[in-house]
């Protein structure tokens, strides 16, 4: 990401042709040999639910089987074959496969588009519920961090959000950093995170399906692919409905999202930065890592 | 403007054909995954997942060739939702063949590229600190209840049957 500077916006669109249109990715047996064994054992052990009490409970499902052991792969010294070159095509792969994913949920939207004018306030509305994610700036404050937190907390910081934030503030810059570190994060935790979010979220909170399938159209498709998952499993019959959701939120997040990020969240991030950093705001720890 | 030249210029007919093939492969797996665990016949879930290749491949070379700045994702949207809106000749053939793949098939495989992708970023991850994770996970927790709560709120003001 780093060797890319002032070209963020399009970065992954280049990796991805640097990886997939110079190379011969199709060619790699060990990467590709190895999603075919991870996918039939994932969907061999099926899903698995835990009963919590009579009405609530957890289920696991295949996609986190998969992504788990994807990581452990890479990840586990004995397993010699999955190297950082199967990890780079894999990343360039799943930007072209991310579009499987998306037509699959945009065929569902075609099929059901008087449902989605029916609820298109709900629809559009949500989409500045997504704003909650300032309400975490005094946590992060009160952490440690300082211009971070502007970063860190103004969205949930995937590839639009970071090119909009180092567009404004410059590459070097604290609240470059603060989203660069969420966006990292994110990108190994944020899946599995949200997958268990969502299980926890179908079984405590009494809210509409519909609700559901809105909410997981959060602006990263691989965080929308992980919470799609649960949602359907909790809602047997509805699944045409909660994928044209899903589906039809997440191009929002993608079309809208992004201005809403700049008009909205951004200076709403500051504002409440300079009302909040000097009542509760700490010693920056980030200053002090940079002095050792 | 520049990284937009280059990536035009980096399709070729050579690299399309490396999108085929690794489409190509995404698809047999997933087929054989949707097999396994829905029991939908191979072949016709093969024309399933041939169809939306093939609108991803149209939205990938789209993005690259035409001299607008739109990302893939919203282009592959538009042509999947117009295929597949009832008022369309094509929408009975690609629903037929699309049912047959289930969404959570795709996730699964999908999920697997993305798990061994993100072992790359695993020494970046463990130099942020546990503070950094705290926020990200807040932060995606809210984004996600705050859409949820508001989506929940207007679903029962305008009268939407649960």
């Amino acid at each position: 990401m780093r060797d890319n500077d002032g070209q963020v916006e399009h970065i992954y669109r280049e990796k991805t042709d640097r990886r997939i249109l110079r190379k011969n990715p199709w060619k790699d047996v060990r990467l590709h040999g190895t999603v075919l064994v991870l996918v039939v054992i994932a969907e061999l052990i099926g899903t698995i639910t835990i009963p919590l009490s009579h009405d609530v409970k957890i289920t696991i499902m295949p996609l986190i089987y998969t992504i788990i052991l994807g990581l452990a792969f890479y990840l586990v010294k004995p397993i010699k074959w999955i190297h950082r070159k199967q990890a780079r095509i894999a990343e360039g792969a799943m930007m072209l496969f991310i579009g499987v994913l998306i037509a699959k949920l945009a065929v569902s939207s075609g099929q059901s588009i008087a449902l989605i004018f029916d609820m298109g306030p709900a629809l559009i509305l949500q989409e500045l519920g997504h704003l909650a994610t300032i309400l975490v700036l005094p946590i992060a404050l009160l952490l440690g961090f300082k211009k971070e937190s502007i970063g860190m907390t103004n969205s949930i910081g995937r590839e639009p959000n970071v090119a909009v934030v180092v567009d404004k503030y410059g590459f070097n810059s604290p609240e470059s950093r603060g989203v660069f570190a969420i966006f990292i994060i994110g990108t190994v935790i944020g899946t599995i995170f949200i997958s268990f979010l969502v299980t926890f979220s179908l079984s405590f909170l009494p809210l509409h399906p519909y609700a559901f399938a809105m909410a997981s159209g959060v602006g990263s498709a691989s965080m929308n692919a992980a919470a799609i998952g649960p949602t359907l499993a909790a809602f047997p019959g509805m699944e045409t409905q909660i994928e044209a959701f899903a589906g039809f939120s997440n191009l929002l997040s993608f079309c809208v999202g992004i201005y809403i990020v700049i008009f909205v969240a951004l200076p709403l991030t500051e504002k409440m930065y300079n009302w909040f950093e000097p009542k509760i705001g700490r010693d920056s720890i980030v200053k002090t890592k940079e002095d050792d | 403007m520049v990284e937009l030249i280059d990536g035009s210029e980096n399709v070729s007919v050579h690299g399309i054909f490396n999108w085929i093939l690794l489409l190509a492969i995404f698809s047999v797996i997933t087929c054989i995954g949707n097999y396994i665990g829905y029991e939908h016949p191979i072949g016709d879930s093969l024309v399933g997942m041939g169809i939306l290749s093939l609108i991803t491949l149209i939205g990938v070379w789209m993005e690259r060739k035409l001299p607008l700045n739109i990302s893939s994702i919203i282009y592959i949207s538009v042509i999947g939702i117009i295929i597949a809106l009832p008022i369309m000749p094509t929408s009975s053939f690609v629903l037929h063949y699309v049912s047959q793949v289930e969404l959570l098939s795709i996730v699964t495989v999908f999920l697997a590229y993305v798990g061994i992708g993100m072992g790359k970023s695993w020494n970046e991850f463990k130099a942020l600190g546990w503070r950094a994770v705290i926020v990200t996970i807040l932060v995606i927790a809210s984004t996600y209840l705050g859409s949820a709560i508001v989506a929940h709120i207007i679903l029962v003001l305008t009268g939407v049957p649960v």
